[in-house]
């Protein structure tokens, strides 16, 4: 009862901001009046919803038209591709990933500068602003999602006295989220007991249904070497893959081994199922993009609303070193929160014949007001990717409990802070590299080849295509990619 | 050069097919023989045959070819045996016989995205009802979209579902043309059904049959929409067909040359298939002349 007048109170009130703050958009609204824009987007609800939302408003605003068009996650590069690389004005906005940013970049048109000189433009987190938005020394999208790997986990088996005791009998310590991967498979393996429909986790393994990213993830903890930054992925001096190390091979392995702790089928789940999978009460934890914390919060859509804790993803003590070939073993376990995805972004199509309404739109739906709502929404895909939704505890109490919302908000936030965050690799050719990444992925979870066997077939296509595309050109993308200067 | 003016109504067809069908061709027989790439963007350079050499050297291409073949040949296989038996059946005026030969109709009908969809679902080993009616006999749920093998059946068995009423409605207006004097004949001299059949039946609809299982293996080579929905050609590359092949490689990766290449091998591929085909079967119809 508390939660649903709290949350009448705070959507009101947001409402009520968000319409004072619209009016005062409006009045500086232009008149685009007879302009209809074309929006690519994934299939909603995720994203598409979001896109809805602000379209609704923004028409009003302007006199303007957006009509969305959807496609399924795995067609959105096709798409927009076959539609740019034609110099076809199909679209006016796409929606996609940082990732496609560096193969999308010859077609598309740079953010005018006045988006960029008001406090919006410093509200963005500076990962997304600075790291992810800009490409070859330009702005050429817009975040409107923030995208990271956090662990979610059930309040109520964790907070429960006879678990505690059972695990804490069982393995020596106290029962709570796990810091490093090995607590993490002794938790899954504690909590699953199919007789009880429990597991212990859920992670996507499905090809083209983000499965790669969840490997990443792991991987991020035994290859992202403090003292060796964006070695992660290729040798950062001569591109040698580094997918096939020790570090990556450690990570193969934990990660086809989540299967053992995972409901049954689920080599054919996508992310979207493992968010289902939690909001079900079917596992004790996932690890996820934040949908899972807000779809989990969601009475509507969950069993498990108001048990639903988060935390950064565990990590590991031992890194492999790319330089030295040797585990480097580290006093306390090293956290390496993977930017997976890095978030939605936007952009406009140089081929676009409608560009000053194109970013217009952009800025209305990625505006202060309109991306804490739609970050407020359960299902709309939108995570914090702002200052300021980090910041409003009241607004996320509306969907969370008090202690809900602390954490998730503390991990989304702890995550793009900490020290030895992860970047999801960006390179010219990605839908090549990731290509080949995803076949012998899928490969080695059906038990056809060994791990060792796909990572190495992964790094000899990855030595090929980079020398396919240019060695020093992949290497120069690469490196600023990963924030790291010219050689 | 009597008739000149003939020219004038055969030049604008012409040029169509040249526009729409020769040109396209020749575009991509020429970017067969380039290294060219949309996406990275990089200008068309000359490589000659290596395209070519890539995807004969290259396992995936010959798993394509495997995956393929092993599909159209089991499915069309299974198309003409259940095909034929249901349009003899139909044919015997079985009771309810015009209601069937409605109803069997349909799934060619539909959509092979659609089925392919309402397929995954009832396949889905987590929520399909295929693997609730195992569990409730008590047997293990199965893999079918997960594994190989059972991959593989599925895209069988739904190529089977959706494409043998066509083998039914082809047999069955074979059936209706076979002169009734014939089977007069054999009937007095104590032939039979079984004897009838082999004797009368199969070997004078063996052109048809032929023609039938003919164009579903063309058709079949085809097959695209419902291996993308079902599996996407996984697990791995285990149930890629070729033109899946084609397609990762042209709109995926936008590698124009490579796909051009792989375009050109299909056709050979085809060839080979159809001319092994009619070349195995020419005594059979000569004899049935």
């Amino acid at each position: 009862m508390h939660r649903n007048t709290s949350l009448g109170a705070v959507i009101g009130g947001g409402l009520v901001a968000a319409l004072i703050g619209g009016a005062a958009f409006a009045q500086d609204a232009p008149n685009f009046d007879g302009v209809t824009l074309n929006v690519g987007s994934m299939t909603g609800p995720f994203i598409a919803s979001a896109h809805k939302a602000a379209a609704e408003s923004w028409q009003e605003a302007t006199g303007g038209t957006v009509n969305i068009i959807e496609f399924p996650f795995g067609e959105l590069p096709t798409k927009y591709l076959a539609a740019m690389v034609q110099n076809d004005s199909s679209f006016d906005v796409i929606t996609f990933a940082p990732a496609w940013l560096p193969d999308f970049s010859p077609y598309l048109s740079e953010m005018p500068a006045s988006l960029r000189e008001d406090e919006a433009w410093e509200d963005i987190h500076s990962v997304y602003r600075d790291r992810l938005m800009r490409w070859d020394g330009k702005f050429l999208s817009q975040t409107m999602d923030g995208d990271l790997h956090a662990l979610s986990y059930r309040l109520d088996l964790f907070n429960d006295p006879d678990e505690q005791a059972a695990f804490k009998e069982k393995y020596g310590y106290d029962l709570a989220p796990p810091e490093s991967w090995d607590q993490y498979y002794e938790i899954a393996e504690f909590f699953t007991r199919p007789d009880d429909e429990l597991w212990g986790t859920a992670e996507a393994f499905v090809r083209g249904g983000q499965q790669f990213w969840f490997f990443f993830s792991h991987a991020a903890s035994y290859t992202n070497h403090p003292d060796h930054p964006g070695s992660m992925f290729f040798d950062p001096e001569t591109m040698t893959p580094q997918i096939n190390n020790p570090g990556w091979l450690r990570a193969l392995e934990e990660y086809k081994k989540s299967l053992d702790f995972s409901p049954p089928g689920s080599l054919n789940a996508n992310s979207g199922d493992i968010r289902t999978t939690f909001a079900g009460g079917r596992v004790a934890m996932n690890f996820d993009w934040g949908d899972t914390g807000t779809i989990g919060a969601d009475p509507e859509q969950s069993q498990v609303a108001g048990s639903v804790g988060s935390a950064i993803i565990p990590g590991s003590n031992q890194i492999w070193n790319y330089k030295t070939n040797q585990w480097d073993t580290f006093d306390e376990v090293v956290r390496s929160p993977f930017m997976a995805y890095g978030g939605w972004q936007t952009a406009v199509p140089s081929a676009s014949e409608h560009n000053d309404a194109a970013w217009h739109y952009i800025q209305w739906l990625t505006n202060p007001e309109n991306s804490l709502k739609a970050a407020l929404t359960g299902g709309s895909g939108v995570n914090p990717y702002r200052l300021s939704h980090f910041e409003d505890l009241d607004a996320w109490s509306a969907i969370f409990s008090e202690e809900e919302a602390r954490q998730y908000l503390g991990t989304q936030r702890g995550s793009l802070d900490a020290e030895n965050v992860a970047l999801d690799m960006r390179i010219p050719g990605y839908f090549n590299y990731t290509e080949v990444l995803e076949i012998e992925l899928s490969k080695a979870l059906a038990g056809e080849v060994e791990p060792q066997a796909a990572l190495d077939a992964i790094a000899a296509e990855w030595e090929k295509l980079t020398d396919e595309f240019g060695r020093d050109e992949q290497l120069a993308a690469y490196r600023a990619s990963m924030g790291l200067p010219p050689l | 050069m009597r008739e000149p003016i003939k020219y004038v109504f055969i030049w604008p067809a012409f040029l169509v097919v040249l526009i729409i069908a020769l040109f396209p061709l020749i575009y991509s027989l020429v970017a067969s023989f380039q290294a060219f790439r949309l996406v990275p963007p990089r200008p068309p350079r000359f490589i000659g045959f290596e395209n070519y050499g890539n995807l004969i050297t290259a396992a995936r291409f010959w798993g394509a070819v495997i995956n393929t073949a092993t599909i159209v040949f089991i499915a069309v296989a299974l198309q003409y045996i259940i095909g034929f038996a249901v349009a003899v059946a139909l044919h015997a005026k079985v009771p309810g016989e015009r209601l069937f030969r409605v109803t069997f109709l349909i799934p060619m009908l539909m959509s092979p995205i659609a089925i392919s969809l309402i397929m995954r679902m009832i396949f889905n080993s987590t929520i399909g009802p295929v693997d609730d009616l195992l569990t409730f006999f008590g047997l293990p749920n199965l893999p079918f979209l997960t594994n190989p093998t059972w991959a593989k059946g599925v895209l069988i068995t739904v190529e089977v579902w959706q494409w043998t009423p066509f083998v039914i409605l082809l047999i069955l207006a074979g059936l209706q043309t076979l002169p009734r004097d014939i089977y007069e004949a054999a009937e007095i001299e104590s032939a039979t059904p079984w004897q009838q059949f082999w004797g009368i039946t199969f070997p004078m609809l063996l052109p048809i049959s032929a023609a039938v299982i003919f164009i579903r293996i063309i058709e079949s080579f085809k097959i695209m929409d419902t291996v993308f929905v079902l599996t996407g050609g996984g697990p791995g590359t285990s149930t890629e067909t070729l033109t899946l092949f084609a397609y990762q490689e042209g709109f995926k990766k936008f590698n124009i040359g490579q796909t051009s290449a792989l375009s050109f091998l299909f056709l050979i591929t085809v060839i080979i298939f159809g001319v092994v085909y009619l070349a195995l079967l020419r005594p059979y119809l000569e004899r049935s002349r």
